[in-house]
């Protein structure tokens, strides 16, 4: 954490105002650009959620990143956030705080060309579409999915080489590698030692998008995965429809080889550019912990502005005391 | 009569499809063509490129028509989806291009940054510029 403070403030007092650029005044949802090398953005989200057991508000994520060009091929990012920083439960009463911010990305990205560029540090690991914009206010659902949760590291702190391919503009690539622990373990869903993976993505036309990810991770019990996944996604004027399947193969130390799926398949219907009705299902088997569900959501999103975002769901799982409204207030500064 | 009304429906379509504005850098750029696509991605900042030239797209402030024409031919997008997509890249550390606030400054832009690319009306192409596409 103290080094992430000194790094924004190294970052602040290096920049130098651009002198022929003329940018626009700030705009909600677009950060606050200072200089060509300094931006600074930040967002929140709190979510109101009831079910069986629990009727409690969450502030859960309260976060601040900075980034810029340093050079015409040097780019930085940082970001710091407070996970959890206020859960109150008003079935008993209690508050609970977390105001220590976690670093959630560092990174330096190097652009040789738009065939390769080398990004370092603590990244979102570049699996699918969900995984890639994992906060509240850029997604039309309170909930992640439970396949983006639990089946691969969110995070990667290593390196990813990056770029479109020479002989297809349309066909991206990532290939990434990650050696030794994560750089802030405080805010990670799988503890990992080494991972390394490689994925494409294939543009089709303006609206749609295909690709897939494989890969293989080692965690700190020595659980070895190996995982396949493919995504697909539509996006017309009104209506958009992703899904996204992972296959997971697990080498579990005393227990053999064990296999886990999970699938979500999400459409939304943009009614108006401010408002949308949503509906996902999921099916989600996960073996090494024997974890099993089906979940059905249904839910409404109201944005005034599009940095803006007002979102309830009501979700129907297997176990039917998980079944729980979730409504959510985020903003994109 | 036939081939009177054709020549002259075709003569008004052809004036209402002519090209109003280009896609345009400076002369002494090693930059020859782009095609809209990649112009596209380089205005979506999904591109930066072009061989070893640091592409530095720039875009007219508000809604001046060249801008209006520009993101309704060539991005093939409006403001809302424009808006949306820049607020999904803000959170991925990437900025819009940068602004000019009239079409002379975006000129002046072009002429004195290496690599930048902008959009004037064809009226303003003259020996300083090259055009690269027209829209």
């Amino acid at each position: 954490m103290t080094r992430a403070a000194v790094i924004f403030g190294l970052l602040i007092l290096c920049q130098s105002p651009s002198a022929l650029a003329q940018d626009a005044p700030y705009q909600l949802g677009l950060g606050l650009k200072v200089t060509d090398g300094f931006t600074l953005g930040g967002y929140f989200s709190t979510e109101f959620i009831i079910n069986d057991d629990q009727s409690e508000m969450i502030l859960d994520d309260v976060a601040v990143l900075a980034y810029g060009s340093l050079n015409e091929r040097f780019s930085y990012l940082v970001e710091l956030e407070s996970i959890d920083a206020v859960e109150m439960d008003f079935n008993n009463g209690t508050t609970k705080t977390n105001f220590p911010p976690t670093i959630e990305r560092l990174y330096g990205d190097y652009k040789f060309s738009d065939f390769l560029s080398v990004r370092f540090g603590k990244q979102i690991t570049p699996i699918g579409y969900w995984n890639l914009q994992p906060i509240n206010v850029l997604r039309e659902t309170s909930s992640n999915p439970r396949y983006s949760r639990e089946m691969f590291p969110k995070f990667l702190s290593g390196v990813d080489l990056y770029g479109y391919t020479p002989f297809d503009n349309s066909l991206s690539y990532h290939v990434y590698l990650q050696g030794s622990k994560d750089i802030d373990e405080d805010n990670i869903n799988i503890e990992t030692r080494n991972h390394v993976g490689f994925s494409l993505e294939k543009r089709l036309g303006r609206n749609w998008q295909i690709g897939g990810s494989t890969g293989k991770f080692t965690e700190t019990d020595d659980t070895r995965t190996n995982y396949y996944q493919l995504n697909s996604r539509y996006d017309g004027s009104r209506y958009s429809i992703f899904s996204e399947a992972i296959f997971n193969q697990q080498d579990i130390p005393g227990r053999g080889t064990v296999e886990s799926k999970a699938f979500y398949l999400q459409s939304e219907y943009h009614f108006s550019a401010k408002h949308a009705l949503i509906t996902r299902a999921e099916y989600f088997n996960e073996e090494k912990f024997d974890l099993q569900d089906k979940i059905a959501v249904i839910g409404y999103s109201y944005r005034p502005r599009y940095p803006i975002s007002l979102k309830v769901e009501y979700q129907w799982h297997t176990d039917s005391r998980d079944n729980q409204l979730v409504s959510s207030f985020s903003v994109l500064f | 009569m036939r081939s009177l009304i054709l020549l002259v429906f075709l003569f008004y379509s052809s004036l209402s499809l002519a090209a109003e504005y280009a896609v345009v850098m400076a002369n002494n750029s090693s930059v020859s063509a782009l095609d809209e696509s990649h112009i596209r991605d380089i205005f979506l900042r999904r591109r930066n490129f072009d061989g070893d030239v640091k592409l530095i797209p720039v875009n007219l402030v508000g809604e001046d028509p060249a801008r209006v024409s520009f993101e309704r031919y060539v991005l093939q997008m409006d403001r809302e989806q424009l808006n949306k997509y820049w607020v999904g890249n803000h959170f991925q550390g990437i900025s819009p291009p940068t602004t000019q606030s009239s079409l002379p400054s975006v000129k002046v832009f072009i002429g004195r940054v290496s690599g930048a690319i902008g959009y004037v009306p064809l009226g303003m192409v003259d020996e300083s510029l090259k055009v690269l596409y027209e829209f």
